[in-house]
């Protein structure tokens, strides 16, 4: 299955657990971006999580044998283990609504055998731009780039077909 | 297959060419052509070998190779037009994102993933 040439059964294990116990979650940043179409690399897959607190979080570390690391000092909580290493949490979204109204502006992919949803590539943008690391402002110009590719070609499908060679 | 010298003088007339102008533009030598054209077929004698284990013609063989070929210069007229209509937009970031789009978002986030991974040098 595709899916495990980018997820370890464990990691898919994972996620598959956290959409069984319906937690609201969602992918943002850069892996988001990337699926998207944006040329960018990354070496995490960042998950917005509605509630930390949400104890299908637990049970989907507990089934997968990942462990949550809380906060400490200015670090933020982390995953631990190899199911879920690969993931990284994201508990606020800089310059963006909440969760909730964030939501409707994300849609719904399927890798592999789970559904996850992704934050619309305009807000990663919008976040990116309010937050203003180093590290957000080399990369803008290319998510950037690829929201003007994705409108144009939005803009020429939606475009009705000429029929050349016809007359009246 | 063979080098149809009577279409090359078409498209030369059509573009206002003479043959030896052509063959400067290429790079081609004199010998060279002719050498071409004198053969019974320019491709290397396998593919007609496999084409003629298929029972097919070796332009049937061939043909993928312009399928990818047209994809790739229809994609860089895509970019050309996109940067067109805007000159701040990096060239490069449209062509690697129309290829990406060519692909499912799983696949491109594999390649994400991928490429952020140092390799392992030996």
């Amino acid at each position: 299955m595709p899916e495990n040439l980018i997820f370890s059964k464990k990691e898919i294990a994972f996620l598959r657990e956290l959409e069984r116990q319906n937690v609201e979650f969602m992918l943002v940043g850069a892996a988001a971006a990337a699926l998207q179409g944006a040329p960018v690399v990354t070496q995490d897959v960042d998950l917005w999580f509605e509630d930390l607190k949400d104890p299908g979080i637990q049970t989907a570390l507990r089934k997968s044998g990942g462990i949550m690391v809380p906060s400490f000092g200015q670090n933020p909580p982390t995953f631990a283990g190899d199911a879920v290493k690969l993931f990284d949490i994201v508990l606020t979204m800089h310059g963006l609504e909440s969760f909730a109204q964030e939501k409707k502006n994300s849609f719904t992919v399927r890798l592999g055998t789970v559904d996850v949803n992704v934050l619309n590539l305009d807000r990663i943008i919008a976040s990116k731009e309010a937050i203003r690391r180093p590290k957000d402002l080399l990369v803008l110009p290319v998510l950037r780039d690829t929201l003007r590719t994705l409108s144009w070609k939005k803009m020429k499908d939606a475009a009705p077909k000429t029929l050349k060679g016809r007359k009246g | 297959m063979r080098l149809s010298g009577d279409n090359i003088k078409k498209l030369c007339g059509v573009r206002n060419l003479s043959l030896n102008a052509l063959l400067k533009r290429a790079g081609v030598s004199k010998t060279a052509y002719y050498h071409l054209i004198d053969k019974e077929s320019v491709l290397p004698r396998s593919i007609d070998a496999l084409a003629a284990a298929l029972g097919v013609r070796s332009s049937a063989l061939l043909e993928e190779a312009d399928r990818k070929s047209r994809r790739a210069l229809r994609l860089l007229e895509t970019a050309d037009r996109i940067a067109g209509s805007d000159p701040s937009m990096d060239r490069d970031n449209i062509r690697h994102t129309l290829l990406l789009l060519e692909e499912k978002p799983i696949e491109r986030l594999r390649r994400s993933l991928l490429r952020a991974r140092k390799p392992d040098l030996q």
